[in-house]
């Protein structure tokens, strides 16, 4: 059953399927930094509000992924912002997430050596994120 | 976090300039990159205090590039390819990325051994990963992927 995107349920589901990827696991060893995604409002998408992904990842596991306000996921050590539309482009693969930030489609905060370093792990990221079988607010 | 205070640094040193008002994301994304491993690692200062040439990077699936002007201790980064480049990198955005995870071996030389550098090595065999000027140019491409490279 689709679960609606970016709820407690969805980053519930979300935290299980980074914890279940072997790929994730591997590229992410020595992560030890949290993830905010800021999810813009876009009204006109049924998606009226902007929401937060707060992400506690270390060394290949997620130990927590909580929706929040935007604001606190501004608080990590990486943010990674962009609209509603983009967010669900990227999850349905149609945008891929390293084309998108080097574009400005996603907009990154945070050290860049230390991020690129793990290209490979934030790809895996977006896979588990178009794992989730999600029921999308525009599409209700 | 250090990364911020390492930025920071990099910001202060006032080593990378854009010659647009309006940079390109990706122009930004690389003056941030190499402006933080100038500013962090005094092995890539010495290097950037001495590079002169003029290095272009296409990224080919989003059809976007920049040309990066070093000139002994600045860089200036331009949208778009500029004549007089010495080298131009050709590459889809994940590869341009992996560049910079290239491991840097002994006597200061690229390391195509590891998963990385086997990768972007068989890339370049089959064409995926282009290297204007690459065979005239060796020197200088070494000295770039020190700079890019955040190993």
């Amino acid at each position: 059953m689709a679960i609606k995107a970016f709820t407690d349920e969805w980053t519930d589901q979300l935290k299980d399927e980074v914890n279940k990827s072997s790929v994730y696991k591997a590229a992410a060893k020595g992560w030890k930094w949290t993830v905010g995604l800021v999810v813009e409002a876009e009204p006109d998408k049924n998606f009226p509000e902007s929401r937060g992904l707060v992400m506690d990842l270390f060394d290949g596991d997620a130990r927590g992924i909580k929706l929040g306000s935007a604001a606190d996921a501004q608080k990590c050590d990486f943010v990674i912002t962009a609209p509603y539309s983009r967010w669900k482009q990227v999850s349905k693969l149609e945008l891929d997430a390293t084309r998108g930030m080097l574009q400005g489609k996603l907009k990154l905060k945070g050290d860049l050596p230390t991020i690129v370093r793990y290209t490979k792990a934030s790809q895996e990221l977006t896979l588990c994120t178009s794992r989730i079988p999600t029921e999308w607010p525009d599409e209700q | 976090m250090a990364g911020r205070a390492v930025e920071a640094a990099a910001r202060e040193l006032g080593v990378v300039e854009y010659a647009s008002k309006e940079p390109s994301a990706f122009a930004e994304m690389l003056g941030g990159l190499i402006g933080a491993n100038v500013g962090a690692r005094s092995e890539k200062k010495r290097d950037f205090d001495t590079l002169v040439a003029r290095v272009g990077i296409w990224v080919t699936d989003i059809e976007e590039g920049v040309t990066l002007d070093f000139n002994a201790g600045k860089l200036t980064i331009y949208n778009g390819l500029e004549p007089g480049r010495k080298i131009t990198i050709r590459a889809e955005a994940d590869t341009v990325l992996r560049l910079t995870n290239l491991k840097i071996g002994p006597f200061g030389m690229p390391a195509y051994y590891d998963e990385v550098g086997r990768e972007i090595a068989s890339k370049l065999l089959r064409g995926k990963l282009k290297i204007d000027g690459m065979l005239t140019n060796v020197a200088t491409l070494n000295r770039v992927t020190r700079i890019f490279s955040v190993q």
